[in-house]
């Protein structure tokens, strides 16, 4: 955590995705830097991302990196039609890693991670979905499997 | 163009070493590094008391990958007892190892660099207990990695899979056609007495190897080993003094759009813009490339520049490689001929390629060789940094 990132990790603890909006040009970024990244405005706004996303690339992952962490996993990268510009990284939720795909709808939701930080994570929106494993959007850091570490 | 914007046509790669390379040697970083340099120098033609410039990969200090640096720059200096007018502790700036030396010896600052890189990976992911453990101790909000490293994207291998992903999901290319990127190295590697994997590998290996991260397999992913790589640098001028140079035509790093691994804009295209560059500075086209060491940490690595550098259409590598009779020896494009790091090991920033292509044109590749090779290319990536370079053979 820096000083440009502080207020992002605080809104996560409470489940809320911020991301920065720059009042000079409009435009959103990610992660937080403190600067605009189209016109390089210092320093910039946070908005909060609400709205669902969309599963711009993902993988699954089957190696057990860390001990205890449990495997297979998806990671997805997920853009926002209302905020481009902002890409963001986190595990899928709410679906067996095997349904991610490119285009599935999700919710923004947060889970606990490493030093006690909640990180990003996304929540597979039921009927985007099918199969077992789907499950009622909880958009709280306590949801969802922890992190190993 | 001005003669000073062809600046890398005032030097020459003249040696090139190797220390042994083996899943686990029990050999020190430092003596591999040792090895590897005085190999170079010999190559070359040179004495160690002409060695005026010293450059590294990494530069030295933690890394937070295990087994990643190794040859501190300053105890390689002191064991060489060497005086330096030019040195340099992070060589792939330009996302190509000799870039910056390259610029240095153009200058006047140098005329005989050494380059370096030595990985003890190998050893590293023994110790972990047999799993590779690359890029995983400290997962830490902080960085570039802050937005990854926390959210379980704990390797590279998270990390460039997602631009695979992308990569099939836009183009339709399969697994099945990928395939002949690692098969093909593989049965170079064969004929490589240095590569660390040399038995023949198939298709249907490939597909039958447990699945890393989707849509990254085992045989996709390079092999952690230990080694160390020793390039020399030197000014053209000098050839007279040298035993085998080899020219520098063109090279170029581009680093454009957003240089993360997670925001990089289009995962579908990687390495154009420094393509562009490069053939930008030669009247060389594609088809005049005799032979292609193309950065494979991974089998997407190769695809990209396959397609950035021309060689075929965007979207057209899957059908490029299929079958591996296209990119195999006697065939239009030999690809990797040391094996590549898929099997040859993974040596970093296109030391092992460079080192291979710097072979091939002297004509020294023994089994491997491709007849008659004047023109190789040389691809790295590092992170979303791109470097490409075509050498040639040397002309005097
Ligand atoms: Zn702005």
């Amino acid at each position: 955590m820096t000083e440009e990132t502080e207020p992002f990790w605080a809104a996560a603890r409470e489940g809320r995705l911020l991301v920065e909006h720059c009042p000079a040009c409009g435009a959103d970024s990610f992660p937080p830097y403190g600067a605009c990244r189209v016109c390089r405005s210092r320093p910039v706004e946070f908005v909060e991302i609400t709205e669902r996303g969309r599963v711009y690339s993902f993988t699954v992952n089957h190696q057990r990196w860390l001990p205890g962490l449990e495997v297979p996993y998806a990671i997805v990268l997920v853009e926002f039609p209302g905020h481009p510009g902002v890409r963001v990284a986190g595990r899928l939720r709410g679906c067996p890693p095997q349904a991610a795909a490119i285009g599935l709808e999700v919710e923004v939701g947060f889970e606990p991670g490493p030093g006690g930080f909640a990180v990003p994570s996304f929540v597979a929106v039921p009927s985007a979905i099918a199969g077992p494993g789907s499950a009622a959007v909880d958009r709280t850091p306590e949801a969802g499997a922890g992190a190993g570490a | 163009m001005t003669g000073t914007e062809h600046f890398e046509r005032r030097v020459v790669l003249s040696g090139v070493g190797q220390s042994a390379v083996g899943r686990r040697l029990d050999r020190s970083g430092f003596q591999l590094t040792l090895d590897a340099v005085h190999a170079a120098i010999e190559d070359a033609g040179l004495r160690v008391d002409d060695i005026d410039g010293l450059a590294m990969f990494p530069g030295g200090g933690k890394a937070n990958l295990p087994g990643y640096a190794n040859g501190n720059l300053y105890e390689i200096q002191d064991a060489l007892r060497l005086t330096t007018t030019w040195r340099q502790g992070q060589v792939e700036g330009m996302s190509l190892p000799f870039y910056g030396p390259a610029q240095a010896v153009a200058t006047g600052q140098a005329r005989h660099v050494v380059i370096w890189r030595t990985v003890k990976e190998g050893s590293a992911a023994r110790n972990a207990g047999g799993r590779p453990a690359y890029g995983s101790i400290h997962p830490a909000a902080e960085g570039p990695l802050a937005w990854l490293l926390p959210v379980g994207a704990l390797s590279p291998v998270c990390q460039v899979a997602p631009y695979a992903t992308r990569y099939m999901h836009e183009y339709g290319v399969t697994r099945e056609q990928l395939a002949w990127i690692p098969v093909t190295q593989r049965a170079h590697a064969a004929l490589n007495p240095d590569a660390v994997y040399r038995d023949p590998l198939t298709v249907d290996d490939y597909l039958a190897s447990r699945m890393i991260s989707t849509p990254i397999c085992l045989y996709d992913c390079d092999v952690p080993v230990d080694g160390a790589t020793a390039i020399v640098v030197s000014a053209a001028e000098t050839a007279p003094d040298l035993r085998a140079p080899v020219a520098v035509e063109a090279m170029a790093g581009v680093v454009d759009g957003r240089p993360s691994w997670e925001q990089w804009a289009d995962m579908g295209r990687v390495g154009h813009a420094t393509a562009a560059a490069l053939w930008n500075r030669t009247s060389l086209r594609p088809a005049d490339v005799d032979v292609a060491q193309l950065y494979d940490g991974f089998t997407i690595e190769a695809v990209w520049w396959l397609e950035a550098m021309g060689f075929c259409g965007v979207g057209e590598a899957g059908a490029f490689v299929e079958g591996g009779k296209r990119i195999a020896l006697g065939g239009d494009l030999p690809l990797n001929t040391w094996g590549g790091q898929l099997s040859g090991g993974r040596l970093h920033a296109s030391f092992g390629h460079t080192a291979e292509a710097i072979r091939q044109l002297r004509g020294e590749a023994g089994a491997r060789q491709v007849v008659g090779a004047e023109v190789a290319a040389v691809t790295n990536v590092g992170g979303i940094e791109a470097g490409a370079a075509l050498l040639t053979r040397w002309r005097g």
